[in-house]
């Protein structure tokens, strides 16, 4: 499976947030977690999750069940846990879960704003519902729009938008009361293929402003788009939290695209010491070192090959996580 | 196989067939004069909102008629033909389940109004879909992963030829997509024309082998996206190239004759080359590098997947 | 080089201006929900289509002020202090009042469930009862001012219509706080009472069809109860039924002192007091619905 590195954004590393910043910015993790376990008659949502989040953009992948509704709802102060403790920003989300709501934004996957009020309009009350003052408000409503890309459409109901432009109103209205972290529940969905690349780049945007993100989502292409850090959770168990590099297993495999020549490849690469085998359209080779990578490149070379592609083989993100889906169950 | 059919755009041994099908609503015209057709095996279609791929999707499907033009699935009228009903089943993306059903009622539902005579059908149907544990509770219950599989379940139950599906892969989680490409995929290999519109293209790259673009309600192209992106001739392509001496390597590019652009990325060390001529610059490459001593660590065509595509056609 | 004009020039990053300023918490984010509510119901801020019924209606409920005021000063040689209209009875008079709040209440409620925004309102410093509080505050205010603003039209136009306009000042001070007071009692009960009603469902138009049709329901069923039961003054028990007019019968104890003899609890002993209760009872209801209704926070 190639990894497609075609969305993988230019974006710098994860800006620290100004320095002047009032009110303080939490250092260390973002989110502390520990034997969170959430219970409901005859379903277990969470079990037992223990980690530590980063701050910066963290996909949150799930399977089989409500798992992720349930931790939006549990970080969000909406929900009790039936065990176990949450640290959000610093601040544990049961002692004073107000407090919580201050620093978080919030997109849901399903349509969640009145549809006869101008989006201008609406992002600008939310704004003050998030505490700001209505001129304030007013004026982070019109930086916030300017952010996600609604230009004239703004002075326009809801009502009348497209699904693209709805997603980009419910994105500002969660940033306009400029959290430290949004939670986005799906932020793709409905998008076509244009659209979904476009909100992931205001997704990688949000990283470089030093807003941090966890992102819910089905989809791992998105994930590895964008995301430094992936949560992957499985029936409510926590199947692994890490740094989305780290979980890209190099392989020792190289794989190698000449076209229709493939069994001229195979046998020349024998030829040089090198074990390839012909997969699809492809051949893989065992590479161990850097001589052998070298001999690669000129046994096509000399046979007058085309290289139409070279890459080392890592395993994607899907893989990873039926691994170790698989692993635990 | 000699190019008899020339035009991609149809497949062999079709059946579905759309001929010069315009569809409009009110002013709002949904296809324009699109011909192309389906046959055995998994085709994508693809296209932004609004191309006109549900409308297509409900021709075949007999649920909205056409202006002009004709659709024909296995030979018959969609909209008149009862026949095609008991063949043909559409999954459409979000209409809702009724409610107050459990996935297994619904199943056996619709087992009974296709008249499926094989007592088995339902349960093999909700076993395909995975969705045997589940099957009792009501669906209004389920995610919306899960209910995508129970509407899969309750098409897949009367064995159709012919599966239409909507974004079926919406709301599946990583293992489920992986089940449901791998279903997919098998009911194309077993000779079932399975058309299947989908937004995440990546995955219809993996699924299907051959795609339809629509845009604006015209056919945009057609075929196998690799083909496709050959006929996409006065279009430059660009290669991503790493290796151990970036700068130069670039300078050896500069001086090729297949070369129409180098630029160098100093930041992430990489090289992206701009050619008109792949091949050349694919055999050209090894032994430039090889002359230079340089070690190559990663080449990749940058436009070859089914997204880059997407953008040159929509734009 | 650099006394130049023109000779130095930089590029702004537009990027993203974090916000530094003050931030309010729960009170805040209530009365900025207060405020907007009160903006949905007048129809500000939206298309003028939705600012024709409250205005129309504000001007229905002037009328009779407008009448009388009118009458007084054509009159004001032949008789005198004519009077078409009591202050008492101008609290509450209207059917008028009663349909605005079965058209606002419901739209001021209703949506925010059926389009799926209490979620996006929950996630923010506000809880259920601050939701609640501004919801029925916003409803209240609105009743208070377009019950209100008629008063003062023919209070001041009957001081101006008549012969001394300090005497007539001074000898209607009583008026001055006995009108907002009854207001207050009748506005926060319609309020209440529109707002729990609204929210059992996310339909405006059932919402507004089950107000009027409380209303009417309990209004005709205590007709039917008194004119069985009733004692010799014309009063009855089954006139606490009757939750329109409940108010009202508060409104006379403040401005007379004792229940109105015209109404259903004419002669029913401890009359007021137990119209206060039942006034009461029903508020309770009230909040206890709209309670359970925008509990958000599970357990």
């Amino acid at each position: 499976m190639w990894v497609s590195y075609d969305r993988k954004l230019a974006s710098a590393t994860l800006l620290s947030r100004a320095p002047d910043r009032l009110g303080g910015v939490s250092d260390g993790p973002l989110l502390r977690i520990s034997g969170l376990t959430k219970t409901y008659p005859g379903v277990t949502a969470l079990d037992d999750l223990t980690l530590d989040v980063p701050p910066g953009r963290i996909g949150l992948v799930g399977a089989n069940g409500a798992g992720k509704s349930t931790l939006f709802r549990i970080l969000l102060g909406l929900s009790h846990p039936t065990a176990g403790h949450v640290e959000v920003c610093g601040i544990q989300v049961a002692r004073d879960p107000i407090a919580v709501r201050s620093r978080l934004g919030y997109m849901p996957e399903h349509d969640c704003l009145p549809l006869d009020q101008t989006a201008a309009d609406v992002v600008s009350t939310f704004g003050e519902l998030s505490g700001l003052p209505a001129r304030a408000a007013r004026q982070r409503a019109s930086d916030v729009l300017d952010l996600v890309g609604l230009d004239e459409a703004r002075f326009r109901p809801i009502g009348g938008f497209s699904t693209g432009m709805r997603q980009r109103a419910k994105l500002a209205q969660a940033l306009v009361g400029d959290p430290e972290l949004v939670l986005l529940d799906e932020p793709t969905a409905g998008l076509d293929p244009i659209g979904r690349e476009e909100m992931l780049q205001l997704v990688d945007r949000l990283g470089s402003f030093g807003i941090s993100v966890l992102m819910a989502t089905h989809l791992l292409d998105d994930v590895q788009a964008v995301c430094d850090h992936v949560v992957m959770i499985n029936a409510g168990k926590l199947v692994v939290s890490g740094a989305t590099n780290s979980l890209l297993e190099r392989t020792g495999l190289v794989t190698i695209d000449v076209g229709r020549h493939t069994d001229e490849l195979v046998s020349g690469l024998a030829r040089a010491g090198i074990s390839a085998v012909a997969v699809d359209d492809v051949v893989e080779a065992t590479v161990g070192d850097d001589a052998q990578m070298d001999a690669v490149r000129d046994v096509v070379a000399q046979l007058g090959l085309p290289l139409f592609r070279l890459s080392t083989r890592l395993r994607s993100l899907d893989e990873a996580f039926v691994r170790r889906s698989e692993e635990l169950a | 196989m000699s190019d008899v059919l020339a035009d991609p755009a149809l497949a062999a041994g079709a059946t579905v067939e759309v001929n010069a099908v315009s569809v409009w609503f009110g002013p709002k015209v949904a296809l324009s004069e699109l011909t192309c057709s389906f046959g055995p095996g998994v085709s994508g279609l693809l296209g932004p909102n609004g191309a006109g791929k549900t409308t297509l999707m409900r021709a075949i499907a007999g649920l909205t008629g056409v202006n002009e033009g004709t659709v024909r699935v296995g030979g018959r009228d969609p909209r008149r033909d009862r026949w095609v009903h008991a063949t043909m089943a559409l999954v459409p993306e979000d209409e809702a389940v009724p409610g107050g059903l459990s996935a297994r009622q619904l199943v056996h539902y619709m087992a009974d109004l296709r008249r499926v005579t094989d007592r088995d059908a339902p349960e093999r149907a909700l076993r395909t879909v995975d969705l045997l544990d589940a099957a009792d509770r009501d669906v209004g219950t389920f995610s919306k992963g899960m209910r995508q599989r129970a509407k899969i379940a309750a098409a897949l139950v009367s064995d159709p030829e012919v599966l239409v599906l909507d974004e079926p892969l919406n709301g599946a989680d990583p293992v489920q997509r992986l089940h449901l490409i791998a279903l997919f995929k098998q009911l194309g290999v077993n000779g079932r024309t399975v058309i299947v519109s989908s937004h995440v293209l990546s995955e219809v790259e993996r699924l299907a082998e051959r795609v339809i673009v629509l845009v604006h309600g015209r056919l945009a192209a057609a075929g196998g996206h690799r083909a496709i992106r050959d006929a996409m001739d006065e279009t430059p392509r660009h290669v991503l190239v790493r290796c151990n001496d970036n700068r130069r390597l670039a300078g050896g590019l500069v001086a090729l004759e297949s070369v129409t652009g180098v630029r160098f990325e100093a930041k992430r060390d990489e090289l992206t080359v701009e050619t008109l001529q792949a091949r050349e610059l694919a055999v050209a490459l090894p032994q430039l590098a090889k002359s230079l001593s340089i070690r190559l660590i990663e080449v990749r065509p940058l436009d070859d997947s089914l997204e880059s595509l997407f953008r040159e056609l929509v734009r | 080089m650099s006394s130049l004009p023109g000779s130095s020039g930089a590029v702004y990053d537009r990027g993203y201006r974090p916000y530094d300023g003050p931030r309010g918490q729960r009170g805040a984010a209530t009365f900025a929900l207060y405020k907007a509510s009160i903006r949905r119901a007048l129809g500000l801020r939206r298309t003028w289509r939705q600012k024709v019924a409250p205005f129309v209606l504000l001007a229905i409920v002037t009328v009779p002020a407008i009448v009388n005021v009118g009458i007084g000063y054509v009159s004001r040689n032949r008789f005198d202090a004519f009077e078409i209209i009591t202050y008492r009875e101008y609290v509450g008079v209207s059917s008028a009042l009663l349909l605005f709040v079965a058209l606002v209440a419901p739209d001021v409620i209703c949506p925010d469930r059926r389009q799926k925004v209490l979620p996006l309102m929950f996630a923010r410093p506000l809880l259920g009862t601050d939701y609640v509080v501004a919801k029925v505050g916003s409803i209240a205010t609105i009743l208070f001012a377009f019950s209100f603003l008629p008063q003062m039209v023919l209070f001041i136009g009957n001081m101006l219509v008549s012969d001394a306009a300090l005497d007539y000042f001074s000898g209607h001070l009583d008026v001055l706080w006995k009108v907002p007071l009854s207001i207050v009692v009748l506005a926060v009960f319609y309020a209440a009472i529109g707002c729990a009603v609204s929210s059992l469902t996310d339909r405006r138009i059932v919402a507004g069809a089950s107000v009027i049709g409380l209303f009417l329901l309990t209004s005709i069923s205590s007709g039917v109860i008194v004119d069985q039961t009733a004692g010799p003054n014309g009063g009855a028990y089954g006139g606490l039924l009757n939750v329109l007019v409940l108010p009202l019968y508060l409104r006379d104890v403040i401005f007379l002192g004792h229940i109105d003899s015209e109404s259903q609890l004419a002669g029913v002993a401890g009359g007021g007091w137990l119209a206060l209760a039942c006034y009461l009872v029903v508020l309770a209801v009230a909040s206890g619905l709209l309670w359970w209704r925008y509990r958000w926070v599970e357990r």
